[in-house]
């Protein structure tokens, strides 16, 4: 076989056969999900995952991977398996929110109030 | 030799080391031991690039020399101070690695003294690098620690490529002409302060490793003088390849 | 960066189709309602034993293809002339690692580990996109792939993001956002040798006449061939025939290429006015078929590059996989 037009390759002398090379599962460690801070006094934003063999190493990643390109002056990361989640199945919990307005300012027509009062006084105050 | 002159080796010798080695790092790009260090480690490596890039356009705007891309790919061998370290090949990851944590320390303790530096740019380029080179040396104590701590194999080979690397990480701290003059000068304080720095702030690292730290008992000089191994010639070649088809025309 | 816009197929579809039957129907009517809806399908959602795997097998061959695809550039990292474009490529062949990640991300979110991908990977079973089994021989191959690679890259992507899976979305949007300068930077270095010296654009018009085909080749075989995408059309797992967006991508880019003074290898290369479409000369499409099925110029290097990797970095791994750690792994949670 020629050597390869790659310079780096011709360096790493490669080990041409045809024998499998097989990962073995975990190999590629624990999963984190990164959570990324894009100025002071936002908040965390998640951003998306590594695969590290501890907190440290994952944070260190993490800064490479999430924070080479745009703003960022913080990161968190979190074990995957330390994500407690609702099952997207349990979305209809949350089915009604917008229907109980009693939760919300819009629910609460103050100034439809105060312009009847005035409506209502204006004669009086003529008198 | 007059200070300028001192200052052109000084910034010639950083930019070289910088360029070689970001060189050799860049070569792990796209073949790292897992996604992310390859990320990592391709960060810093053009980090490096960009620090010698930095370099040599301080000797181009304020020493009158070359514009740095001619400066950098255009000279020949003998014209290069790079150390030893920075032009062996990238081994396996162990020496990578280790070269990396040893480079990294030095850099870092050469910047920092020359946040006060006499030498204007020089003091504002160490305070733009701060930051960067913080995250360089981060990295590489996690890595050591790490590695030294899992298992004999791991441990073993990492104390080999220290001792592989520790005679040719003690000729980054090979004298230059006339130390003295640009430590007067408040330059930067010379090599054999920046060793004594070096040493003072990898041995907390290494103890935590358990690793054992060699003697500075064979340094490697020479590369300052323009004295090289075989391996650098090649990658110069490599490195100026298709700028060499017509270094007139822009690319 | 590189989503190949073909999927390659796998041999066992009968026996897939045969467990698409068992798919509970009410749940599969609710699930092709939500995608009909414009709503994104969750990772704990159901979803069809089908969409599942065929997503697993888009998501994974695209990031196999990000991985491969820094290969045939990575040769030149320390060849690139000059500053700007040596920083600019390592810049470049590192986002293609980082998208891979991200994909590789995506796809565990759908079940199957990063490590059972690689291991697909290596073994030849699954497949990325044939356009980097053919080598970057001058520099100018680079700017080239920087440029159209890219630009054809950015087509599928564009598409591929509006698709269902929300995982996928996700990526997709923050490698198309990266994708923005990886065509920039490589439309550059295509112009500064089409406007350079005679033999800077000699350099370039061999290097656009070799790729010419495997560019063809890229978004796959004609429709007319392709056929049975109807339902993954449906679920908005492909987004665009291949033939559409071959002709997406020679509307965008041919003119670009011939506004340089450059031409194209294919004398029937031409917009019909009046079906608005291209016409071009069919690809050798049996030469297609021989490099996926691992007999191009550049399979077996790519692929022993990877297990080098991953076998020099393997005793890395091994030391840092603590005892007891690994037994629950958790996939990516979005």
């Amino acid at each position: 076989m020629n050597d390869s037009l790659d310079p780096r390759i011709n360096r790493l002398k490669l080990n041409k056969t045809d024998d499998p090379c097989k990962v073995e599962e975990g190999e590629n460690w624990n999963v984190f999900e990164v959570f990324h801070q894009e100025k002071r006094g936002a908040h965390h934003e998640h951003v998306g995952c590594v695969h590290a063999p501890d907190a440290g190493l994952a944070l260190v990643f993490a800064k490479e991977q999430f924070g080479r390109r745009k703003k960022c002056v913080n990161l968190w990361v979190v074990r995957s398996a330390d994500i407690l989640a609702f099952d997207v199945e349990d979305e209809d919990m949350f089915a009604n929110n917008l229907e109980k307005t009693y939760r919300d300012a819009s629910g609460f027509k103050v100034m439809e109030k105060i312009n009847k009062f005035k409506a209502q006084a204006k004669p009086a105050n003529d008198k | 030799m007059l200070l300028n002159q001192l200052i052109k080796e000084l910034i010639t010798k950083m930019g070289d080391d910088e360029l070689i080695i970001g060189h050799r790092n860049s070569e792990w790009t796209g073949l790292g031991p897992i996604m992310e260090e390859d990320i990592a480690f391709s960060s810093m490596a053009q980090d490096k690039i960009g620090h010698s890039w930095a370099l040599y356009r301080i000797l181009h705007e304020e020493l009158g020399g070359e514009d740095p891309d001619q400066f950098a790919f255009m000279r020949s061998e003998k014209e290069f101070k790079c150390c030893h370290l920075t032009e062996m090949p990238i081994g396996s990851y162990d020496f990578s690695l280790m070269r990396h944590f040893l480079f990294d320390h030095a850099e870092t303790v050469r910047y920092n003294s020359m946040l006060q530096s006499s030498f204007l740019p020089l003091q504002q380029l160490a305070r733009k690098v701060r930051g960067e080179l913080k995250y360089h040396t981060l990295h590489a104590d996690a890595w050591i620690i790490q590695l030294c701590r899992a298992g004999e194999e791991s441990y073993l080979k990492m104390q080999t490529a220290l001792d592989n690397c520790f005679q040719l990480a003690c000729g980054i701290f090979e004298a230059g002409p006339d130390d003295k003059l640009l430590a007067d000068e408040k330059v930067y304080p010379g090599e054999e302060a920046l060793y004594g720095q070096w040493i003072e702030n990898i041995y907390p690292v290494l103890v935590k490793a358990s690793l054992n730290v060699p003697e500075r008992k064979e340094p490697v000089y020479g590369g300052r003088y323009g004295k090289h191994t075989a391996y650098l010639q090649p990658l110069l070649n490599e490195m100026g390849e298709v700028f060499r088809l017509n270094p007139e025309a822009t690319w | 960066m590189y989503g190949g816009g073909y999927i390659f197929e796998e041999p066992n579809r009968v026996q897939q189709r045969e467990e698409q039957l068992h798919d509970d129907p009410e749940k599969l009517a609710a699930f092709e309602m939500r995608i009909a809806n414009g709503e994104k399908i969750e990772p704990g959602d159901w979803m069809p034993a089908e969409y599942r795997r065929q997503l697993i097998r888009l998501i994974e061959q695209h990031a196999h293809s990000e991985v491969i695809g820094a290969l045939p550039e990575g040769t030149w990292i320390t060849r690139a002339p000059g500053f700007k474009r040596k920083l600019a490529l390592i810049a470049k062949v590192q986002d293609e690692i980082g998208h891979g990640q991200l994909l590789y991300n995506a796809a565990e979110t759908l079940g199957k580990s990063r490590e059972a991908m690689i291991n697909d990977l290596l073994s030849g079973k699954s497949k990325y996109s044939n356009v980097f089994n053919y080598p970057a021989e001058t520099w100018a191959d680079v700017t080239v792939i920087g440029f159209l690679i890219d630009a054809a890259a950015i087509v599928n992507q564009v598409a591929n993001a509006k698709g269902s899976y929300g995982p996928y979305c996700r990526a997709l949007e923050r490698i198309c956002y990266e994708e923005s300068f990886h065509l920039k930077q490589g439309h550059d270095a295509f112009i500064e040798l089409a406007t350079g010296t005679p033999g800077q654009k000699a350099m370039l018009q061999d290097a656009l006449n070799r790729w010419w085909q495997p560019i063809m080749h890229f978004f796959g075989p004609p429709d007319k061939v392709s056929g049975h995408s109807e339902k993954l059309m449906q679920w908005k797992v492909k987004m665009a025939s291949n033939d559409d967006m071959r002709n997406q991508f020679l509307e965008a880019y041919v003119p670009k290429i011939r506004e340089l003074g450059l031409t194209l290898p294919d004398p029937l290369l031409n917009k019909n006015e009046e079906t608005g479409r291209w016409e071009y000369s069919d690809p050798d499409w049996d030469l297609f078929f021989e490099v996926i099925k691992g007999n191009g110029p550049c399979n077996k290097e790519r692929l022993d590059v990877r297990k080098w990797a991953e076998e020099h970095g393997r005793w890395i791994r091994k030391a840092l996989m603590k005892e007891g750690t690994f037994e629950k792994k958790a996939m990516p949670v979005a």
